[in-house]
């Protein structure tokens, strides 16, 4: 028997790749062509082997500690990799002097906290994915977990598990946002990790309102607000619309 | 970027404070690119190993190319405008992979050599595959066939399998037209099949 399809459509087919109409195209030639039925299942097969065999390589940690340091000490730009010339070991000491003044003058003139918070606080969500383990203290009852930043901090923060509204806890740790140790508490929104970071609205004095402003950095979703002297921020790539929803029962409670 | 001569020339003012101001925004800007950097490229430096391990075949190798690509990305981080930071690092290891090739004088394994012939179906005669002893095919004998696979199509199909990138994002990585992409997985998963029935009926499973 011959036909017409090859193998090009099959494989394209099987990844999703086919656009709308050559899909139903080819969903009704499978049904009359026991040879491409055949072939597509034989493809099948070999993506539930390779997918149940998962044969990616990952690195050690050893490997992975090595990288990061080896990205860590490099400067990062061409200009720096020449060798100094007497004018640049010049600027150099000056910068190093300029580095000092300014740090003391940091303490005189705080920076900004607004956009440089939120940037850490996305950096503190990436970190505490990347690590695996987003929760030091992992329950998702709140008199557990609660009870276990007390002596870790010097303010108490307000923890509820908001599981049958659909925002399971899963546990909190401890980090170290704005110059202070904070909260992290960690929830979850369908498949999406939500951290939220609570501390004293004193640290950070910056004005936020008991309305949450919500803000996206490098696609992540951030919400702020005050309530109750408390600074709160939410971050997750869930979408902003769960995250004020987590605001207004948080708000509410 | 900017040398420290280029930020002394810049931030020049005859006011100490404003200088010490601007000195102290651009080296915070610096702060920034670093912070931003590692946030778009750690998330994705085990999907950098993955690849590269597959197309060195050795840990070693592997990481070796992993650390020139990252280290490439952070020169030209400041080139990337781009939302897709897993596929933009992927095509620098893979243009740090075959750069190292080249250097190894290994050029020659870049070559293609898949019998068209054999390999193409368009004449329909597609045979009957052993769809259970495909599906029974185990960790060992699968890792053997990624190996056995020519670069070209051994990279598609980790790309595609392992780390579930789109043909589009396939396309872009290996700088080739999407029909290709397609044309390669194609072979790739018969070369694939042909090399696990094999195997099997080797170790007598059949």
């Amino acid at each position: 028997m011959s036909c017409p399809t090859t193998d090009h459509e099959l494989t394209a087919y099987l990844d999703g790749e086919l656009d709308l109409t050559s899909t139903l195209e080819f969903e009704r030639h499978l049904e009359d062509c026991p040879s491409c039925a055949r072939g597509l299942a034989a493809q099948r097969a070999l993506r539930e082997a390779i997918g149940a065999a998962d044969l990616r390589f990952r690195p050690t940690s050893v490997q992975t500690r090595r990288l990061r340091n080896a990205m860590a000490a490099t400067p990062g730009e061409h200009a720096a990799l020449r060798l100094p010339s007497w004018r640049g070991l010049q600027a150099i000491a000056a910068l190093l002097l300029v580095a000092v003044a300014s740090w003391s003058l940091g303490r005189l003139w705080p920076p900004r906290t607004g956009p440089d918070l939120s940037e850490q606080v996305v950096s503190s969500h990436v970190r505490s994915l990347l690590a695996g383990h987003p929760a030091d203290v992992i329950s998702t009852d709140q008199h557990t977990v609660k009870p276990w930043f007390t002596g870790k901090l010097d303010y108490s923060p307000n923890v509820v598990d908001l599981a049958s509204q659909g925002f399971p806890l899963v546990g909190g740790r401890l980090d170290y946002l704005g110059n202070h140790p904070v909260a992290a508490l960690v929830y979850r929104a369908d498949r999406h990790v939500i951290n939220l970071f609570i501390w004293p609205a004193a640290y950070t004095p910056d004005g936020a309102g008991p309305e949450p402003v919500a803000t996206t950095r490098q696609g992540f979703h951030l919400l702020h607000w005050t309530q109750g002297g408390m600074t709160y921020w939410a971050v997750s790539d869930a979408g902003e619309e769960r995250l004020r929803q987590l605001a207004r029962l948080l708000r509410s409670s | 970027m900017a040398s420290y001569a280029t930020i002394e020339a810049e931030t020049a003012t005859a006011d100490p404070v404003e200088m010490l101001t601007k000195i102290r925004d651009r080296l915070f800007r610096q702060d920034s690119r670093r912070a931003r950097f590692e946030q778009a490229v750690l998330p994705h430096l085990d999907a950098a190993y993955d690849l590269a391990r597959w197309l060195t075949r050795n840990d070693h190798d592997a990481e070796d190319v992993v650390q020139t690509a990252s280290l490439r990305a952070l020169q030209f981080f400041d080139g990337f405008h781009g939302t897709n930071a897993r596929a933009w690092l992927l095509t620098i290891v893979r243009n740090s992979f075959y750069s190292w090739l080249q250097k190894q004088n290994r050029g020659h394994e870049i070559g293609d050599p898949f019998d068209e012939d054999i390999h193409s179906s368009e004449d329909g005669s597609v045979p009957a595959p052993d769809t259970e002893l495909l599906r029974q095919a185990d960790r060992r004998v699968l890792r053997l066939g990624f190996e056995s696979l020519p670069l070209p199509y051994r990279e598609v199909m980790v790309l595609r399998e392992l780390e579930g990138l789109s043909y589009k994002e396939i396309a872009e990585i290996a700088g080739i037209p999407i029909g290709t992409v397609m044309s390669r997985l194609a072979r790739a998963r018969r070369h694939l099949q042909d090399f696990l029935i094999a195997q099997g009926v080797k170790e007598g499973r059949r």
